[in-house]
């Protein structure tokens, strides 16, 4: 019992962190924010390996750790840090920041209506995790589908991620860790590829963005956020 | 004994009698037109009318009359319950009050106007809306809802040398009767099922009709009187309607036209479809409340938003009516969805705060709209911009009007917070429906509610702000007078009406509850009302709200702080200059904040919804430069999504339409002969055909 | 246990009345050293913690100058603001489990009289007729129109977690519950932090410190205001901020407030909360040197994120 409440505490935890990583524009700040959310999902997945007891979760909550939060956002900032300060600030996003934010509540009470009809038994970690990892592949893709800016979908690349991370850990309780290593490695290389070509872009054509933003018709002009 | 009294004071008939005289008055002394005829007999008709409605209420005891002699359709019964009691009062109430008030109000006509006319209209309009309530069976039911649409549609278009209001009359006139037909529809239905046309046989028969004749009958009483009450979709006609008439008949529209279609709603609902009669499985009408919830909501929050955005002082209220109606709905809603889950206290409960609302927007409402009919009586116009400053001219209007924005917004120690706290109570009682989507639906609408009050009081702080504060825009306002006496009685009258109610809410609770037989828990105590957040009986913690002792804590500390500041700080005197504005000096009324600059914010962060266009055309000094403007003028102009979006392509498919008959209307006689040719020919092969 | 059946009795009124005088005592110093702590970390001396009390004093002697566009809504504004406020005290309990007038104090009444000097304060501003009242309201409008649906869900949850509207009984209910008691509490902490914030005027939302017409809210509105009335304006600012303060610490970490009118046990109860209380506003004071100034029209996100925070905490109140 006591288990579950922490859990659900956890779950909670994690759904602000992404809150927090949904009203961010610039990109400097999605980055921080999403360290803060993979910080929460490492403490998770730690807290899983303490209740299944099983030292390759450990292993997985560290390595967790160290590459999402430490590594892949360094890499990150350090690729972006030449391109224009425009091409990194979301100004007009298709889907507003206020709507995505409710939005994505209703993703949330979506995820835990439909994973409500699933048996999972005694499976305290299945059914408190569960639901959060559905919501948090919707809230990546709604990320990913809202903004205009590039740089700003690889970020909802990265929560829909840690939404699946969460999702194979809490069903499994740990698939081989050769896997997920491999899993990990695979994420790496997809980052450094993507970073790799954002740099590319950013210097051939000085703009990254994936729309021309001139075919879009304003008609408020007055000021754009 | 109450039937002896009856039998001495026929008090229904004397009501009926005395708006008859009232409407004939006007044709016949037509050279008076000081207007005393018309109004005078309709002041007495509704005391007349408040004594009998409360007799009723107090008695519990529903009153049953017979007009004239049995007729061929043998319907002509009236009969007055609580509930439609409760209605009576509130026709009594507003119509007392607006009859006083137009006796000078009607002098903003008697120069250039037939005013018999006005006075004959509005007799019968208050007239069928009583009878409407009273009446009991659907002929009379249907004649007097008519009856007042079509009184009510003269009286919009009373002021028709204006090309708009004509437009807003046509408009209303449209959606009323289609409105009528669907409710037509609906209780000709539940009386194929009885087999006669008495309400009292629909009764009877509530339980025995299946629960698809019921879902039936309820979604045609749904968007019938619906499109009465004005919840969005179907509120297009209210904001062009409302600020159209004359202003004593918009406060009467709004503060109780409006509601006769949540009496109808009502009377379908728990007489005539057994709701809660313990009978009837009630879980099949859990969408029933659900759709008034959502709709409800809806209804407020959009209501609300084009309210703030608003220049012309009647069309905010207008606006205002509908989110107040939305608000009504979800009291409704969450009761018949308490209901369906056999939660019965909280299904009073939350009744009664709807209850509590409908009777208070009467209330503030008709106040607010006298109050707005005070201004243009004074200064010709409604729209904000052009006002300022009217609180130094009429100091009694600019008080009674600030008594109904802090009614309005839900503010302490006036009504509107009362009926808000019994909302949110009812919301927090959201957590024993056992449906998780749907508890969890109502939180979300909780937030729909709570915003709609935040963007209530933003809304009546800009209506009040720059319509009665700061600089007069126009220079009519620095000689403005107060209004006659007649006009602030009428005013007054209501004013006190809401800070009694907001004061003293165990009246209106206990009326309430008697008038709708509603079963709340009996712990309530005289200046307090202990309201139940959790089932009655097991964990009934109290939360006892003493408005007066918190006002008299209030007043205690007001005087104490003087007290106080003038010992530490002792006396200073008080100098009066110019306004400082951080020291730049010179301010004139032009570089004030307007009605459109103070909600721009509120615009722009909705501004998906209003979907705002900016239009800035400058004239230049010479063309060749085009930094030196002579002047710049900027245009924003909203969108209306409801009618460009929803409207919009119905009108122009039916017009369509209309273009491709129009090519059978050629003018030759021989292509009419061969249309009916056609027809018959069609007609009789069916007949043949078909068993 | 409900501390309601003490009311009555001369200990109960006795504590009632200090516990009142706490908070009028105790609140411009919690505004002084909210502003110590600002600029110790932005490294200024910065003034005295004391220096708010200095400050009103001398308002307080200070003669008024009145515009002469106001009216009597812009004279009579200052106490009505004040009088609300201080009824408002008078319903939170601060070191007991017992307010001085908890039977009839509801959280819903406290949101209904923070509305109405809310209301009052933007007459006032829009009725000396300068631009920069307009300014001021006009941004208050949106903003105070925004945070209401949010506060209503995050009292939503707490008041049906602890199962009581009244303030007394949710906070008497919070201090005997563990601390995990539901996963919403923790959503609606969050978002009434962002409330308290965005209410009491501080960095991301308003910057009180400047008067800059970029970033005024509420300082535009009561720019006209002098002496007296500006005294009783900014006493009652600092007394709803400890207010709102005091309210956040007793929903949801009110751990060592004192249950019963024990001597000792008040003293603790005194003591946690102003360890507390420091701490929270050294967090603030924290954030308000660490983030910079939101532009106005991204304020609505900082209230959206509170109002999704509550809205997820209805989710989870339900599951």
């Amino acid at each position: 019992m006591i288990y579950n409440n922490i859990l659900i505490f956890l779950s909670g935890t994690l759904l602000i962190a992404t809150l927090v990583l949904v009203i961010k524009r610039e990109f400097s700040e999605w980055i921080q924010a999403y360290k803060y959310q993979t910080i929460v999902l490492s403490i998770m997945t730690g807290v899983i390996g303490y209740i299944t007891n099983n030292w390759e979760i450990y292993l997985a909550a560290i390595i967790t750790f160290s590459l999402k939060a430490v590594i892949v956002p360094k890499i990150l900032i350090k690729v972006t840090e030449k391109i224009n300060y425009d091409f990194k600030n979301e100004t007009t996003p298709y889907i507003s920041i206020r709507l995505s934010l409710v939005v994505s509540t209703i993703l949330v009470a979506l995820s835990y209506f439909l994973t409500q009809q699933i048996q999972l038994g005694e499976d305290v970690i299945a059914t408190s995790f569960l639901p959060v990892s559905i919501s948090l592949l919707l809230i990546g893709l709604l990320v990913m589908i809202g903004r205009r800016i590039a740089l700003n979908q690889i970020v909802g690349l990265l929560i829909l991620e840690n939404g699946l991370f969460l999702f194979t850990l809490s069903l499994t309780h740990g698939i081989s860790l050769i896997i997920e290593i491999g899993i990990f490695i695979d994420i790496l290389v997809g980052i450094v590829i993507s970073s790799i070509l954002i740099h590319r872009i950013g210097y051939t054509f000085d703009n990254i963005d994936d729309i021309h933003q001139n075919r879009e018709s304003i008609e408020y002009t007055e000021e754009d956020d | 004994m109450i039937s002896m009294f009856e039998h001495i004071i026929p008090l229904f008939e004397l009501v009926v009698v005395s708006y008859i005289c009232g409407a004939l008055f006007s044709l016949l002394f037509r050279k008076f037109g000081s207007g005393k005829p018309f109004f005078i007999p309709t002041i007495i008709g509704s005391i007349f009318l408040i004594v009998l409605s409360l007799k009723v209420i107090i008695d519990g005891s529903s009153l049953h009359f017979e007009l004239a002699p049995d007729n061929v359709f043998s319907v002509n019964h009236f009969l007055i319950d609580g509930i439609a009691a409760f209605f009576l009062l509130l026709i009594g109430i507003v119509s007392l009050s607006v009859s006083i008030y137009s006796l000078g109000y009607i002098k903003e006509y008697i120069e250039d106007k037939h005013v018999t006319v006005f006075g004959f209209f509005f007799n019968t309009f208050i007239l069928s809306m009583i009878l409407l309530v009273s009446s009991n069976d659907v002929f009379s039911f249907i004649v007097f809802w008519e009856l007042m649409s079509l009184t009510s549609f003269f009286l919009v278009i009373y002021n028709h040398e204006n090309e708009s209001n004509l437009k807003a009359g046509i408009i209303y006139l449209i959606m009323t009767n289609l409105g009528t037909a669907l409710i037509l529809a609906s209780l000709l239905l539940l009386s194929s099922q009885s087999g006669s046309l008495s309400f009292e046989s629909f009764r009877l028969s509530s339980d025995s009709n299946s629960a698809y004749v019921k879902n039936i009958v309820f979604i045609l009483a749904f968007i019938g009187f619906g499109t009465k009450a004005g919840i969005v979709p179907l509120h297009v006609w209210l904001p062009y309607a409302h600020p159209s008439a004359p202003s004593n008949v918009s406060a009467l529209m709004s503060a109780i036209m409006i509601k006769t279609a949540i009496y109808g709603l009502i009377r379908i609902i728990y007489d005539f479809s057994g709701v809660g009669s313990g009978v009837t499985d009630n879980h099949e009408f859990v969408w029933w409340g659900f759709l008034f919830v959502t709709i409800g909501a809806i209804s407020s929050v959009v209501g609300v938003l084009y309210s703030v955005v608003e220049k012309d002082i009647k069309r905010a209220l207008a606006y205002s009516s509908i989110e107040n109606i939305g608000i009504i709905f979800i009291g409704l809603g969450l009761s018949i969805v308490f209901l369906s889950f056999d939660l019965i206290y909280l299904s009073a409960f939350a009744m009664l705060a709807a209850m509590y609302h409908l009777l208070n927007h009467a209330i503030f409402k008709s106040l607010l709209f006298m109050g707005a009919g005070a201004i243009i009586f004074r200064t010709h116009t409604a729209n904000m911009e052009k006002l300022g400053g009217l609180v130094k001219g009429m100091p009694w209007t600019s008080l009674f009007f600030l008594v109904g924005v802090l009614s309005i917004s839900g503010l302490p120690f006036f009504n509107g917070f009362v009926s808000e706290y019994l909302m949110m109570l009812s919301f927090l009682s959201s957590y024993h429906i056992p449906d998780i989507l749907i508890a969890i639906s109502v939180g979300f609408a909780s937030a729909a509610f709570a915003l709609t009050l935040g963007i209530v009081l933003a809304t009546f702080v800009k209506i009040f702000g720059i319509s009665f504060l700061s600089k007069p825009r126009t220079d009519i306002i620095y000689r403005i007078k107060e209004v006659p006496h007649t006009m602030l009685a009428g005013m007054g009258i209501v004013a006190l009406i809401c800070i009694i109610l907001g004061l003293i809410p165990f009246i209106g609770i206990t009326m309430i509850t008697h008038a709708f037989n509603l079963q709340l828990p009996p712990n309530q105590t005289l200046f307090s009302f202990e309201p139940i957040l959790s089932e009655f009986g097991a964990s009934n913690n109290l939360s006892g709200l003493s408005l007066p002792i918190v006002l008299m804590i209030f007043v205690s500390i007001l005087v104490a702080t003087l007290g106080f500041l003038y010992v530490v700080g002792g006396r200073t005197k008080q100098r009066i200059s110019e306004t400082w504005g951080c020291g730049f000096g010179y301010f004139n009324e032009r570089m004030q904040y307007t009605a459109s600059s103070l909600s721009q914010p509120i615009l722009h962060v909705f501004r998906n919804f209003y979907r705002p266009s900016l239009a800035i055309q400058s004239i230049l000094y010479h063309s060749s430069n085009s930094y030196m403007k002579e002047s710049v003028k900027i245009q924003i102009s909203n969108k209306n999504i409801f009618e460009d979006l929803m409207y919009g392509p119905i009108i122009s498919s039916v017009f369509k339409t209309y273009e491709r008959t129009k090519k059978f209307q050629t003018g030759k006689i021989n292509l009419y002969l061969l249309n009916v040719f056609v027809i018959i020919i069609l007609l009789l092969v069916y007949v043949r055909l078909s068993p | 246990m409900m501390p309601i059946e003490t009311s009555a009795s001369v200990s109960g009124v006795l504590i009632g009345i200090i516990q009142f005088l706490v908070i009028l005592v105790l609140a411009p110093l919690l505004t002084g050293i909210m502003r110590k702590i600002k600029a110790i970390t932005q490294k200024r001396t910065g003034s005295s913690i004391f220096q708010t009390y200095f400050d009103i004093h001398k308002l307080m002697r200070k003669d008024e100058v009145v515009s002469e566009e106001a009216s009597w809504i812009f004279r009579f504004s200052p106490w009505i603001i004040f009088s609300s406020t201080l009824v408002v005290a008078l319903f939170i309990p601060i070191f007991v489990v017992y307010s001085p007038f908890g039977l009839g104090g509801d959280i819903i009444l406290v949101i209904g009289l923070f509305g109405l000097s809310r209301f009052f304060l933007m007459l006032a501003g829009l009725d000396v007729s300068s631009a920069f009242g307009g300014i001021g309201v006009s941004r208050e409008m949106m903003i105070s129109s925004l945070i209401e649906p949010a506060l209503f869900l995050l009292v939503f949850i707490v008041a049906v977690t602890y199962d009581a509207t009244n303030i007394d009984t949710i906070v008497s209910h919070a201090a005997e519950s563990s601390v995990l008691i539901s996963a919403s509490l923790l959503f609606s902490f969050f978002g009434f932090f962002i409330i308290v914030m965005a209410e009491t005027g501080k960095i991301p939302f308003d910057n009180p410190a400047t008067h800059l017409e970029l970033t005024m809210v509420h300082e535009a509105m009561v720019l006209e205001f002098s002496g007296k009335s500006l005294a009783l304006i900014e006493l009652s600012q600092s007394i709803k901020q400890l207010l709102l303060i005091s309210l956040l610490i007793n929903f949801f970490i009110p751990w060592g407030i004192s249950t019963s009118f024990s001597i000792a046990e008040m003293f603790v109860g005194l003591l946690a909360f102003l360890l507390k209380m420091i701490s929270l506003g050294m967090l603030i004071a924290y954030i308000e040197t660490k983030v910079a100034k939101w532009r106005l029209f991204r304020i609505p996100d900082l209230i959206f994120l509170s109002l999704a925070s509550g809205l997820m905490g209805i989710i989870f109140l339900f599951i």
